[in-house]
């Protein structure tokens, strides 16, 4: 089964955590959106492996955008 | 209310195994910033003689004095770091905090006679201002310990004089006692002039056998009136006086006890006198906190020191407020009022030591769709939008009309800015915010965990609203300015800069000097330059922040000066109902 991480506000992606491959556990920092002066980090919402990272560092997203899959 | 008060719904969640290991950077910089303010306090500590030295006269020093009379585990230091004259004792001479003295909270004083024997030194007197702001703030007993020996003479001019100069305190007394708070005084060593009238101006003076206190001091030679200037040859007569003079300081026990009868108490020893000011502590009015308490005392659910991960030290990443207020409070427990209004705002109520306090701080994080619904543009927490405004003031008042102290917490980059902000009345919003404050006439205290800008700061509890906050304090985190170094430098040199570009001149001189704005403003933001400057009371552990929460609000009902039934209180009625209503659509 795989869990889907989506963006929970629009920004830029300033840094990336992990890489694709990547074995995570709940809550591990994934990556971190700025936006209004905040940066608001994304935390992974279950173990696993990071099977997809969709997004990289300097990219703008929308709320709700896929940002990474993990298995 | 039993059903209101035992009943409170659990909030904050554990940490997880994952939040432990991601955080463990922030803990350890944590801990790292408050050695660095624990460094500091030490050294105020050890400021003046070695307590050996003070010791082997026979007398305790300050802090001994402090460590005897205060009941273990209570004492709440305040101000410890307060220096605005920047003094090269390191000190403004004073030691306070609030303390329990046989069970009774008191504001609790002392001058250090390491340093100078207890002078007066610049800043000392804004400090004691506070210190007796804090006693009528909570309404309970000034407790000095005195130890003073006047002005520091070659410095007089930065202390002496002045609407808020070293003798405003005693008029400060004399009002405190016309309030009905008790000023009791231990008062040991000499005390002269300045000295003489802290040592007078208190209610009750508790002396050891060996002090003295006067109009003036033996200090002064006699028969050598002004000549205008001084000569080699003057000096040399000057020698032969001092040689000579042995008068004793004036005032002593066999005047102001024997004689005047103004030390009511004399000891032979040092912790006789505490003793003293402990056993009359007995005979003054409290009440039992079983009067006031809506439940027995209870720990919060998770550990304090969880503080130090769940608070990020960077200032720009977004957290959970619930989750740390969920560690300050009784049994991690609460009645929030309006959630689903105002999402940049906690307010609800919680217990502290089973007593009821208001708590209100900054949410942080993206504020979802649609917020705030006067704008096009996303809200974000720690900005303060016009429902969590109408929020703040809706609640302060019903606080206010519940007679419930509240706790601040701040981590605010501000009031949202712009025309469409204005046309939602946020100018008025925050002015009206500082009236419901004003009006309320209830004790706060206020924590800034990170940052305190703009009129945000002000309206939020701000040490401002003078009539009410009883202190603020500050964390390692904490930065307080009234915007960000670089907003400030843009708005300072953007014009220059564009006419050095249409002038054809190099940039890089206004680029030097706004980045040595930004500068600035870092350097005079810091948690220690907002305690030396007195932005804040003191710098706390994130860990010690209940430990201030449980001794504000334990003060705070020790003597209120009106009292709200239980049974009466509007607040836990209008919070279930609505969370009722909200259940059933």
């Amino acid at each position: 089964m795989s869990e889907d991480v989506l963006a929970p506000l629009s920004g830029k992606i300033v840094s990336l955590s992990v890489e694709p491959g990547a074995v995570i556990e709940e809550d591990d920092e994934i990556l971190v959106i700025e936006a209004m002066k905040m940066e608001t980090p994304i935390f992974a919402p279950c173990s696993g492996t990071v099977s997809k990272i969709v997004v990289k560092e300097g990219d703008a997203v929308e709320e709700d955008d896929l940002l990474a899959v993990i298995d | 209310m039993k059903s209101y008060f035992e009943n409170m719904a659990p909030f904050g969640k554990a940490l997880k195994k994952g939040t432990i290991k991601r955080t463990q950077s922030n803990y350890e910089q944590v801990l790292d910033a408050e050695k660095k303010i624990l460094a500091a306090v030490d050294e105020v500590k050890n400021a003046g003689l070695p307590e050996e030295k003070i010791n082997q006269r026979g007398q305790m020093t300050v802090w001994q004095r402090l460590e005897y009379i205060v009941d273990p585990g209570t004492w709440t230091p305040l101000h410890t770091l307060f220096n605005p004259g920047d003094n090269v004792e390191g000190t403004t001479n004073v030691i306070d905090g609030l303390g329990k003295i046989a069970g009774r909270w008191a504001v609790v004083i002392g001058f250090d006679n390491k340093v100078m024997a207890g002078a007066w030194l610049a800043g000392q007197s804004e400090n004691i201002l506070r210190v007796t702001d804090l006693a009528e703030r909570l309404n309970i007993p000034l407790v000095w310990l005195v130890n003073c020996s006047g002005a520091k003479l070659t410095e007089q001019e930065k202390f002496y004089a002045n609407r808020r100069g070293s003798g405003t305190p005693f008029f400060r007394h004399a009002e405190l006692e016309q309030e009905g708070i008790p000023v009791l005084a231990a008062i040991y060593g000499t005390n002269p002039a300045g000295g003489g009238y802290q040592s007078i101006s208190p209610t009750v003076l508790f002396a050891h056998e060996k002090c003295n206190m006067a109009v003036g001091g033996a200090g002064i030679v006699s028969g050598m009136a002004p000549q205008g200037g001084f000569t080699v040859d003057m000096a040399e007569a000057l020698v032969q006086k001092a040689k000579e003079h042995r008068a004793k300081p004036p005032g002593s026990v066999a005047t102001h006890y024997d004689h005047t009868g103004f030390f009511r108490f004399v000891y032979k020893e040092e912790k006789e006198v505490l003793d003293g000011v402990r056993d009359y502590m007995k005979k003054l009015p409290a009440y039992d906190p079983e009067f006031f308490r809506v439940t027995a005392p209870k720990a919060p659910a998770f550990e304090a020191e969880d503080i130090m991960r769940l608070l990020p030290i960077a200032s720009k990443t977004v957290y959970d407020f619930d989750d740390i207020l969920a560690r300050l409070v009784d049994g991690s427990e609460h009645m929030e009022f309006r959630p689903d209004y105002g999402p940049e705002i906690y307010t609800g109520l919680c217990k502290v030591d089973g007593l009821l306090v208001a708590c209100i701080g900054n949410r942080q994080g993206y504020l979802g769709k649609g917020y705030p619904e006067y704008a096009d543009y996303p809200g974000m927490g720690a900005k303060l939008y016009r429902q969590g405004l109408l929020k703040m003031n809706e609640f302060v008042t019903l606080c206010g009309r519940d007679r419930v102290p509240v706790i601040w917490f701040q981590d605010t980059s501000g009031i949202d800015v712009g025309d469409i902000a204005e046309k939602a009345e946020l100018l008025g919003l925050g002015q009206s915010l500082i009236y419901s404050i004003q009006q309320s006439g209830l004790p706060m205290m206020l924590a800034i965990l990170r940052k305190g800008t703009a009129a945000a700061h002000y309206v939020m509890g701000g040490p401002q609203a003078n009539r009410n906050n009883a202190f603020t304090l500050g964390t390692c985190a904490t930065e307080i300015c009234v915007m960000h170094g670089e907003t400030a430098a843009v708005a300072t040199y953007a014009r220059r800069l564009v006419k050095e570009k249409e002038a054809g001149r190099d940039l890089e001189p206004v680029v030097e000097k706004m980045n040595a704005l930004a500068q600035k403003y870092k350097d005079t933001s810091t948690p220690l330059y907002c305690a030396k400057h007195g932005m804040v009371d003191e710098v706390v552990g994130l860990a010690d922040l209940r430990h201030y929460m449980k001794s504000f609000a334990g003060a705070a009902y020790q003597n209120p000066k009106s009292i709200c039934p239980q049974h009466q209180m509007i607040l836990p009625r209008i919070i279930r109902d609505h969370a009722a209503a909200k259940e059933k659509e």
